[in-house]
């Protein structure tokens, strides 16, 4: 019971909150493990390969390095990436 | 996702292979037309495989060719696809149509009618029946009323105890169940026989309808066949079934057989008592002797009585009172013993003579064995032995 109610506080704090990258205009990037990368607001794909892909943003070129690496899905917002990632760079 | 990959494969897609030198460019302007693209797959350097909808694809080609660069379509995938083959293929997409359309149209006709449960009522009456009504096979289901047909039913034969219709996929099944005891009315459409329903010598025999197999003298055991329902044929072969009617009369002898004590022996209470006394716990007794019972003859009588007065209390006392007897003997008179039984023994006879019967003779036999007179009265009767048994033909 008492964890419902903290849920409950939780929820209304956090929407209440406003979310950065809708104010800013900015970049959310999303790491589910080392398997895979949601990037939403994003600018453009620049380089497209198995083991490195750019991509570009209002705050810079994302870099992302691994093996095999596939896009899943391409929409005008999001851009989706499986693969095995080894490292993310933000160049400015 | 499965939701998706559904969706998807309804709307169609197609798996393209883009072969050229600007792909990223190629992908980021697909981005900004909206073409939604997923598993986009680097082959080489050159090349790349990726999925698109069957909307997007002919916009990316647009682009594609834009940009310079080569498609090629690997695979199609989904609904849309399968149609378009299916145009091809009419005379399938027809007779699959035609398939669909026929099993449900053969499914909404009754295709039987079963019963169950029938022993005197013949089957085919029910269905002669129903047919008459318009529920025959052949009919819509749907225009078959259950409960019309129950009534329906009811209304003709009155003998049912129980009567449930239903339709069963194609079938329509009627479970009855008649009343044991046949009905007054005599329902002739059914095949039977005739047979025994006791022992007797057959006196005439009159067949109005089947086969009569038994000849006059002959003698007869209960359940014997008397009248047959399966007829021979005179032109062909062939038997058929008949419903046997017919009389047979034939000499049935009853007979009843009384004994009695020629001398009577009768107590009579003296009046002397002796009392003996004891007690009793859960019905097992223990009895204070005071010496035997002193007399030769004697009625015992146990009276129990509770102590305290309580039902559920094991103690009882015992009072067990002997009364003195005085035996007498008195031997009755034979003549009157011999009408008496005779005349008992005859009441008796007529309990079981049916109506119908005719009685030829009436005798008694006496016979004296020590101190019992035997007396045996045999009546014989001419009455019609006939029983109706019906003929299972299924």
């Amino acid at each position: 019971m008492k964890k419902g109610m903290d849920d409950i506080k939780m929820s209304i704090t956090d929407a209440l909150e406003l979310p950065l990258d809708v104010t800013l205009d900015l970049p959310k990037i999303t790491l589910i493990g080392h398997l895979k990368i949601n990037i939403t607001n994003h600018r453009g794909i620049i380089e497209y390969t198995k083991e490195l892909i750019r991509i570009n943003s209002k705050i810079g070129m994302i870099k992302i390095t691994g093996e095999s690496l596939e896009i899943r899905n391409v929409l005008m917002e999001e851009i989706s990436i499986n693969g095995s990632i080894k490292s993310i760079e933000i160049i400015s | 996702m499965l939701a998706i990959k559904i969706w998807n494969y309804l709307k169609g897609y197609v798996i393209i292979r883009i072969k050229g030198l600007t792909l990223e460019r190629l992908l980021n302007l697909a981005l900004s037309k909206d073409i939604y693209l997923w598993n986009v797959n680097r082959i080489n350097s050159t090349t790349i495989e990726a999925t698109v909808s069957l909307v997007g694809i002919d916009a990316l080609e647009e682009i594609i060719n834009k940009s310079g660069c080569r498609v090629e379509i690997v695979k199609r995938v989904g609904f849309p696809f399968i149609l378009s083959k299916l145009k091809y293929r009419k005379a399938f997409v027809v007779g699959l149509v035609v398939f669909m359309c026929l099993i449900i149209f053969l499914s909404r006709v009754l295709w039987d009618i079963e019963i169950i449960g029938t022993e005197q009522i013949p089957k085919d009456d029910i269905i002669e029946l129903l047919n008459k009504n318009d529920i025959r096979i052949g009919k819509f289901k749907h225009q078959i009323d259950t409960d019309e047909v129950s009534r329906l039913i009811h209304k003709n034969y009155d003998y049912l105890s129980f009567l449930d219709i239903r339709i069963n996929g194609v079938k329509l099944i009627v479970e009855l169940k008649e009343i044991d005891i046949e009905p007054e009315r005599v329902d002739t459409s059914y095949p039977c026989n005739i047979i025994a329903k006791r022992k007797g010598v057959i006196v005439k025999i009159v067949a109005e309808n089947g086969n009569a197999v038994v000849e006059k003298g002959q003698i007869v055991e209960e359940d014997d066949l008397l009248i047959s329902g399966v007829v021979n044929s005179e032109i062909s072969n062939d038997t058929y079934l008949v419903h046997a009617n017919g009389k047979v009369l034939a000499e049935t002898r009853y007979s009843h057989i009384l004994e009695v004590p020629i001398v009577k022996i009768d107590k009579v209470e003296t009046g002397n008592i002796f009392n003996q006394w004891g007690i009793s716990i859960n019905d097992k007794g223990i009895r204070f002797l005071s010496g035997d019972v002193p007399y030769e003859n004697y009625i015992e009588e146990i009276v129990e009585k509770s102590i305290l007065n309580i039902e559920w209390f094991p103690f009882k006392i015992v009072n067990y009172i002997y009364r003195e007897v005085k035996i007498e003997e008195i031997k009755q008179d034979i003549e009157f013993l011999k009408t008496s039984t005779k005349l008992e023994a005859t009441k008796e006879i007529n309990k079981q003579l049916s109506d119908s019967s005719e009685i030829i003779s009436r005798n008694a036999i006496y016979t004296i064995d020590g101190n019992i007179l035997r007396t045996k009265v045999t009546v014989d009767t001419l009455e019609d032995i006939g029983k109706v048994q019906a003929i299972n033909s299924n």
